[in-house]
């Protein structure tokens, strides 16, 4: 009977495999050219065969060779984490470095469980002067500090 | 002589007044950023790359370079005393380190640690002013297929030190190299893998390819499992100072110490990681005592300490004198050199002198005020180490977000660091390491020129690589590199010394 043994190199196998595939398959059109006058698909089609090799290795072995499990994935903070770096990206050119800091702390914040609201909200404020002070008036970097640029 | 002239040039150029404070601000603030828990030098580095963007060029360098030390040192603190390492090189710190602290001798780890980083960082710079300008003598030999192979070298010695399994460090070496292409290829001017998205014309930026990988997938593990609360053992300023037994075994330690990394920290691949734990590994062998380590040696602390800092030192030249990043950290800092309009390479020290030469002077500074701030304000970074993590993260993903911002304000900017982000999560739950990816990145477009040259130049024939003398002698090194992985004997070796974590 065939038994997955290390869940983990299957995972990774399988990952590899994609990304080598894909690697091959979006880059079909490019020119391959030969070696002495290697064309642009060249170097990135012989890498992308490699990745395909390794990944069958990799995934194959899986099935043999003992290996640690996966651990359980947790929605909740790589969740919360991207939605709060969209609504830095979002909302940065639309309502300035000052709101958009303090809006994307209160969300990172409900990456954990119990948030304490007043307390998070106090010290996101903090942490949003401290930025527009260092970043804005400090190193001029290009941002709006407000709505109105 | 030619080296106290070429150093006077660097101290004049780094000792203004303006560079002493911009090293000083790097200092400070790579160690307050260092010592936060779980965040090593490289995303440290990123995330303060940003800021020395509105500076030129040497002075930026010379606060990169600050806030590396810093970065280094933070991590050292807080292996010691929370026993939570930011990054791999600080793992051994944290073996015998954390057990002095437990016995009360915290403060002498800490002193051991800052005293021998600075003696190594002394010899670490004098090693570099002497061999950096004979190295850059021997790179004007080199031709496209000996950097070819030297990059070959270098990316094996990234998966022969990557934890866990070496096929999958091959892979991600392979990954990045594949990333670092996306974009218009240099030779025919058509776009590679871009979806027609215009932010990929010019390639993946590094900043939030970094950020993602390494600062954001930080964050999610910490998230998801929460570290032990461990509560950093209290010090006092008057325990300070070593005992005279403690000082009669560090010091001969720190002197090894210092031997080991600066000659593996010259090495591709090679670099503070290696360095600390060959340095530890040898402590561990020649002692008169092995009972005594994992129970607080300070011989575990000198030793690694010194190597990791004059590796840290050293690892500097075959950037500066051959173009070539050797470790993700280097990678950054030819990222920070490229922004200011800085080609690293062997024409940086004939070009522009004050400008290697000041580096070099500045690192010496560096470590001098290391040592001088660090000590005194123990205090401070005690007190930042117990900031609770429920207020460090948010703030953390602030300034990765911010860092990225202000390189380029694109909003697709943040799309690929949330891509990334997702990217290296997956990777973590396959227990994939991605160091060896972003060196691949960094070096892949440079791999593919010099392939690409070598070849036309030897109309087709691969022999080209064996037939240039340099290129064989790396290209066997490489092999030699390759045995070792294979052989059972080293393997097992190579698996002992990764549990130590």
């Amino acid at each position: 009977m065939i038994k997955v043994r290390s869940p983990q190199d299957l995972g990774a196998g399988i990952l590899f495999l994609l990304f080598g595939l894909a690697g091959i398959f979006l880059g079909r059109d490019l020119d391959f050219g030969s070696a002495r006058n290697m064309g642009p698909g060249y170097f990135p089609i012989l890498i992308s065969c490699f990745i395909v090799v390794i990944g069958a290795i990799v995934a194959g072995r899986a099935f043999l060779v003992e290996g640690p499990a996966i651990e359980r994935v947790q929605f909740r903070p790589i969740f919360m984490l991207l939605v709060a770096l969209a609504v830095f990206g979002f909302l940065i050119s639309q309502i300035g470095v000052v709101l958009t800091s303090i809006l994307m702390m209160i969300v990172a914040a409900y990456a954990r469980p119990h948030v304490r609201i007043v307390e998070t909200l106090i010290f996101a404020v903090c942490v949003a002067i401290f930025v527009a002070v260092v970043f804005v008036f400090g190193l001029n970097q290009p941002m709006p500090l407000w709505w109105n640029g | 002589m030619e080296m106290i002239d070429h150093l006077a040039t660097g101290f004049a150029a780094a000792a203004s007044w303006q560079n002493l404070l911009f090293c000083l601000i790097g200092v400070l603030l790579g160690t307050l950023i260092g010592v936060l828990p779980g965040i090593g030098p490289i995303p440290t580095l990123a995330i303060l790359l940003p800021i020395t963007f509105g500076l030129d060029p040497l002075s930026a360098l010379i606060m990169m370079a600050g806030i590396y030390y810093g970065a280094q040192y933070g991590g050292s603190t807080t292996s010691i005393l929370v026993n939570m390492p930011g990054e791999a090189s600080s793992v051994v710190t944290c073996i015998e380190g954390h057990q002095m602290a437990k016995r009360g001798r915290a403060g002498s780890a800490l002193a051991t640690a800052a005293l021998a980083s600075f003696f190594a960082g002394c010899v670490g710079t004098v090693f570099l002013a002497g061999f950096g300008p004979l190295l850059s003598k021997i790179a004007q030999q080199f031709t496209s297929p000996d950097y070819f192979s030297l990059m070959v070298l270098g990316l094996v010695m990234a998966v022969v030190l990557a934890h866990g399994s070496v096929l999958k460090a091959v892979a991600m070496v392979l990954i990045g190299l594949l990333l670092g292409l996306v974009g218009t290829d240099v030779n025919t001017g058509l776009t590679r893998y871009t979806f027609d998205i215009n932010g990929l014309w010019e390639g993946i930026d590094f900043l939030p390819l970094v950020l993602g990988l390494y600062g954001i997938v930080e964050i999610i593990r910490n998230l998801e499992n929460p570290p032990a609360k461990r509560a950093p053992i209290s010090t006092r300023l008057r325990d300070v100072w070593p005992t005279r037994e403690e000082f009669r075994l560090a010091w001969p330690a720190a002197l090894r110490g210092t031997g080991i990394g600066s000659v593996l920290g010259i090495l591709p691949g090679g670099g503070a990681v290696l360095a600390s734990f060959a340095s530890y590994t040898v402590e561990k062998k020649i002692t008169r005592q092995p009972e005594r380590f994992g129970t607080g040696a300070i011989e575990g602390v000198a030793g690694p300490e010194a190597a990791n800092n004059a590796a840290a030192q050293t690892s500097f030249i075959p950037l500066l004198t051959l173009g070539i990043p050797s470790n993700p950290v280097m990678a950054i800092m030819m990222g920070a050199m490229i922004i200011q309009g800085i080609q690293p390479g062997a024409a940086v020290m004939t070009a522009r002198p004050e400008l290697f030469w000041g580096m070099v002077a500045s690192m010496w500074i560096g470590n001098l005020m290391l040592v001088i701030i660090n000590l005194p304000l123990l205090g401070i970074w005690v007190k930042l180490l117990s900031v609770p993590y429920r207020f460090l993260y948010p703030a953390i993903l602030l300034f990765c977000a911010v860092g990225v911002y202000s390189t380029s304000t694109e909003p697709f900017m943040m799309v690929l660091m949330m891509v990334f982000a997702v990217f290296g999560y997956i990777l973590m739950k396959f227990g994939c390491e991605p160091a060896p990816l972003v060196l691949g990145f960094i070096l892949g477009p440079l791999m593919e020129t010099n392939l690409r040259r070598s070849l036309t130049l030897s109309r087709g024939d691969p022999m080209i690589f064996l037939d240039r003398p340099i290129s064989a002698v790396l290209l066997a090194a490489t092999l030699l590199m390759i045995l070792l992985i294979v052989l059972p004997q080293f393997r097992k070796t190579r698996e002992v010394a990764f549990q130590e974590d």
